[in-house]
């Protein structure tokens, strides 16, 4: 895509939802009396981190060409494995470590599936979050819900529902995630790896990258980044509902990955994009919270606005035969 | 014939990509009835102009004209609705259906019965001559079948105007014998036929008239009468030397060095059979066959990149030591590349600069100490070695998507060059290069096989073969059945080799 096939007023698709949002939060600020305080703009950011995380493991997976479908389902069920176990009794210390374990075998068994059986990555993460979450809740846990109880008075508590200088612990984790996963993609070797593998695949082979292990420690990753989206989520609301896995959850992470401009076919995009992504639905429901807006309309308004953000883009970024001809004269 | 009233007429078109124009102020005429030979050397703009007359692009300026009025095609949809058909030099077949099916391709009737289908086909392609079974799957038939399917489908659909990017490069003499024959015949049934082509003896023997273009301009168009081979030669290439750029003549032969690499029975599946050859450093060895000879397979085979299974035999041998790579990564680390015939699937990322993509090679190879790139000296390599090719672009931070063909394919070279092989196969390296970086990646080729490297062509192109190697191999039917020292090849004893 040549800068002079670009009608001269071109966004990107990035700063399209940069632009909706400001937009929002004039409109916001103006119309609704407590939106704009210190309380509610951390309030809004604690809300949406747990899915700015997921949203930072599931862009790594699509940048590198790949989708990550069983996050929800590796989080939840790994996460309510650690509360179980420290209801009976276990240390929290090493129940955190069999967990994390737990969730970083479901995503060595999505590398192993994806890289070396070559099934595609939609299919064998769907088919593992399905395959984890029925076992785990028929194996080893007792109930849907589970409560935070045996670590209730630990530091494992203060991770989701305490504060540093006034800021909640989950928004500096995002922070944290996003920046690590950042700079982890943008200035490391396998971060380099990951790019070029989701913009060529075949290329990137036979440049003589490591594709397969590449892959595994993708999924890996992922998983280790939902397992902290998940302890997040259970110490802030001192329990783990299972029956997560059953919602829309996963279709909001990839909302908010695909939103702020991660190309689903891979290679393009970065870690600023899932954050844009996540802010935007984080004013949007906070807004419409506040003026008592019904969930239903409220995935309607969600799911339009991600219908003109990619209509926009692609008026504005046509991909058409002209683009995909270039240079061959 | 030149009497015969105008069928299309472009007037002063010009075609840009980013800027860069693919032909600029062509006028061209193609009259009805006549057969039309389109010639020019890579990246003269043959395939944009065949592509404008078939609504596959749209000009940046000049205008179109069919039977006097003016036109502008939306799509190859529209300029096939006004008769205009075009035959890919890339197959535009659905493999997995049947040759019936494909030739009523986006014309069945809305209850798609089978027998009636058959029947019809069965019957068209006997009127026009043709032996093609209309039950066969097309996966499975030659590249001449292929092509009659598809001119099969270009007929049925009242074409006045067929046009062919380079029919006769992928056929055996036999199959081109049928083919003239069978564009004789649609030019007397009043079908309009442009041909690109890159043979001027196919151009000389069947077309009325001749158009060459060089470096997107139009040098002439004239009747065949007015042509001879020289004549051609001199207006492809912009001066009387025509082998100039291939070196002819003069050349001195490199000595064979020490010897780094022979293959022993290598097979694989039907497309490798057997085949043996040894490469030596310091020399450039040529590999010349037709499509489907194994050559690209081989040379996959050899740098890790073909998924081969335990069950494929034979031995490679790096030096003394017998080698058997998985994955690319283990030859690239053993100082084998190959750069790719096809670069935009299998060579460059389009979404990443010049540097991005040069410095993905350093870094594959090992060659960044550490797990943070660093950045700084990887620009530094990837300055040196852009300039070391002279790649051309606007600026450094140009993605490669928008950069020319050639330049384009410097920058896949330069990724496996700073790889620093000891073996490097390039095939096809010239495919879709423009003129001026043909004679430049021929010169770096010569450059690096100076340097001590075993530098292995692949090329169906006659001439580059003859110009460039010091030694040619021909391959034919998935093995290596000659073996010519460049002294005393010709073109007719490598095609012999290569065809029988």
């Amino acid at each position: 895509m040549s800068p002079s096939f670009r009608p001269a007023f071109a966004f990107t698709q990035e700063q399209i939802v940069v632009a909706i949002t400001l937009a929002l939060l004039v409109l916001f600020s103006v119309t609704l009396d407590s939106f704009l305080t210190a309380g509610n703009i951390l309030a809004l950011i604690q809300n949406v981190s747990i899915l700015g995380i997921l949203g930072v493991a599931m862009a790594l997976a699509i940048i590198g060409r790949g989708i990550d479908l069983s996050i929800v389902a590796n989080m939840a069920v790994s996460v309510a494995w650690v509360l179980q176990l420290s209801n009976n009794g276990v240390p929290i210390e090493i129940a955190i470590v069999m967990g994390l374990g737990l969730a970083l075998a479901i995503g060595l068994v999505n590398g192993f599936l994806v890289a070396y059986v070559e099934i595609p990555a939609i299919f064998a993460t769907l088919a593992m979050g399905t395959v984890a979450y029925g076992f785990v809740r028929s194996l080893l846990l007792e109930d849907n819900l589970i409560y935070l109880k045996g670590a209730a008075d630990t530091w494992f508590k203060w991770i989701g529902s305490g504060q540093v200088v006034g800021i909640p612990n989950s928004v500096l984790l995002f922070g944290l995630v996003a920046v690590v996963a950042h700079v982890v993609l943008r200035i490391t070797v396998p971060g380099r790896f990951i790019y070029a593998m989701g913009d060529n695949p075949t290329a990137a082979r036979s440049t003589g990258i490591p594709i397969r292990p590449l892959i595994v420690l993708q999924y890996v990753t992922a998983a280790a980044i939902a397992f902290v989206a998940g302890v997040i989520a259970a110490t802030s609301v001192d329990s783990v509902e299972t029956r997560i896995v059953r919602s829309n959850l996963v279709y909001d992470v990839i909302l908010v990955v695909v939103i702020g401009g991660v190309g689903l076919s891979g290679g393009k995009g970065s870690i600023r994009n899932v954050i844009v992504g996540t802010l935007l639905i984080g004013v949007l429901v906070n807004g419409m919270t506040i003026m008592n807006v019904a969930y239903t309309l409220q995935n309607i308004i969600k799911s339009l606005i991600l219908l003109t953000a990619i209509v926009i883009d692609s008026l504005m970024n046509p991909r058409d035969e002209q683009t995909s001809q270039q240079g061959d004269i | 014939m030149s009497d015969a009233p105008a069928l299309i007429e472009m007037r002063g078109v010009t075609k840009r990509y980013g800027g860069i124009p693919a032909i600029e102020k062509v006028d061209f005429t193609l009259r009805k009835g006549e057969i039309h030979a389109l010639l020019g050397e890579n990246g003269a703009g043959k395939s944009t102009l065949t592509k404008l007359m078939a609504g596959v692009v749209a000009p940046t300026a000049g205008e179109i004209l069919l039977d006097g009025k003016p036109v502008s095609f939306g799509s190859p949809a529209e300029a096939m609705r006004d008769g205009i058909n075009m035959v890919y030099q890339e197959n535009s077949l659905v493999p997995s259906m049947t040759v019936a099916q494909n030739i009523f391709l986006g014309d069945e009737s809305f209850f798609n019965k089978l027998r009636p289908l058959y029947i019809a086909a069965q019957q068209f392609l006997q009127s026009l001559n043709f032996n093609v079974d209309p039950w066969a799957s097309v996966a499975g038939l030659g590249v001449a079948k292929k092509q009659m399917v598809e001119i099969a489908r270009a007929v049925r659909q009242n074409a006045r105007v067929i046009v062919f990017d380079e029919p006769t490069a992928s056929l055996t003499p036999e199959e081109k014998h049928h083919f003239f024959a069978l564009i004789r015949r649609l030019k007397a049934d009043g079908v309009s036929i442009v041909f690109i082509s890159h043979a001027l003896e196919e151009a000389l023997e069947i077309s009325d008239r001749i158009t060459i273009l060089r470096d997107g301009k139009l040098v002439m168009s004239d009747d065949r009468s007015k042509f001879d081979r020289e004549r051609i030669v001199t207006a492809m290439v912009g001066r009387a030397l025509s082998r100039d750029l291939y070196g002819e003549g003069t050349k001195t032969y490199r000595k064979a060095g020490e010897k780094v690499l022979s293959v022993q029975n290598l097979s694989m599946g039907k497309v490798v059979r057997n085949t043996s050859f040894t490469v030596y450093a310091g020399q450039v060895t040529g590999m010349f066959g037709l499509i489907g000879s194994g050559r690209t397979e081989t040379a996959k085979i050899i740098a890790g990149i073909a998924k081969r299974n335990f069950l494929h035999g034979g031995e490679t041998r790096l030096g003394e030591r017998s080698v058997r790579y998985r994955v690319p990564g283990q030859a690239v680390r053993d100082g084998i590349v190959y750069v790719t015939e096809d670069r935009k699937v299998e060579g460059f990322f389009d979404t990443m600069s010049i540097a991005e993509n040069i410095g993905i090679g350093h870094i594959a190879a090992g060659f960044n100490k550490g797990l943070v790139v660093r950045t700084s000296e990887i620009a530094a390599i990837a300055r040196t070695w852009s300039e070391k090719l002279a790649v051309r672009s606007i600026n450094a931070d140009a993605r490669v998507i928008e950069l020319s063909g050639g330049n384009q394919q410097k920058v896949v070279i330069a990724k496996s060059l700073v790889q620093k092989p000891r073996i490097i196969i390039f095939d096809e390296p010239t495919r879709g290069v423009d003129v001026g970086a043909i004679a430049e990646i021929h010169q770096l080729i010569e450059r690096l096989a100076d340097d001590g490297l075993a530098v292995i062509v692949i090329s169906s192109y006659l001439p580059e073969i003859l110009g460039i190697s010091d030694r040619i191999l021909v391959c034919q039917k998935g093995r290596v059945v000659e073996e010519f020292r460049t002294e005393d090849a010709t073109e007719a004893k490598i095609m012999y080799a290569a065809v029988h």
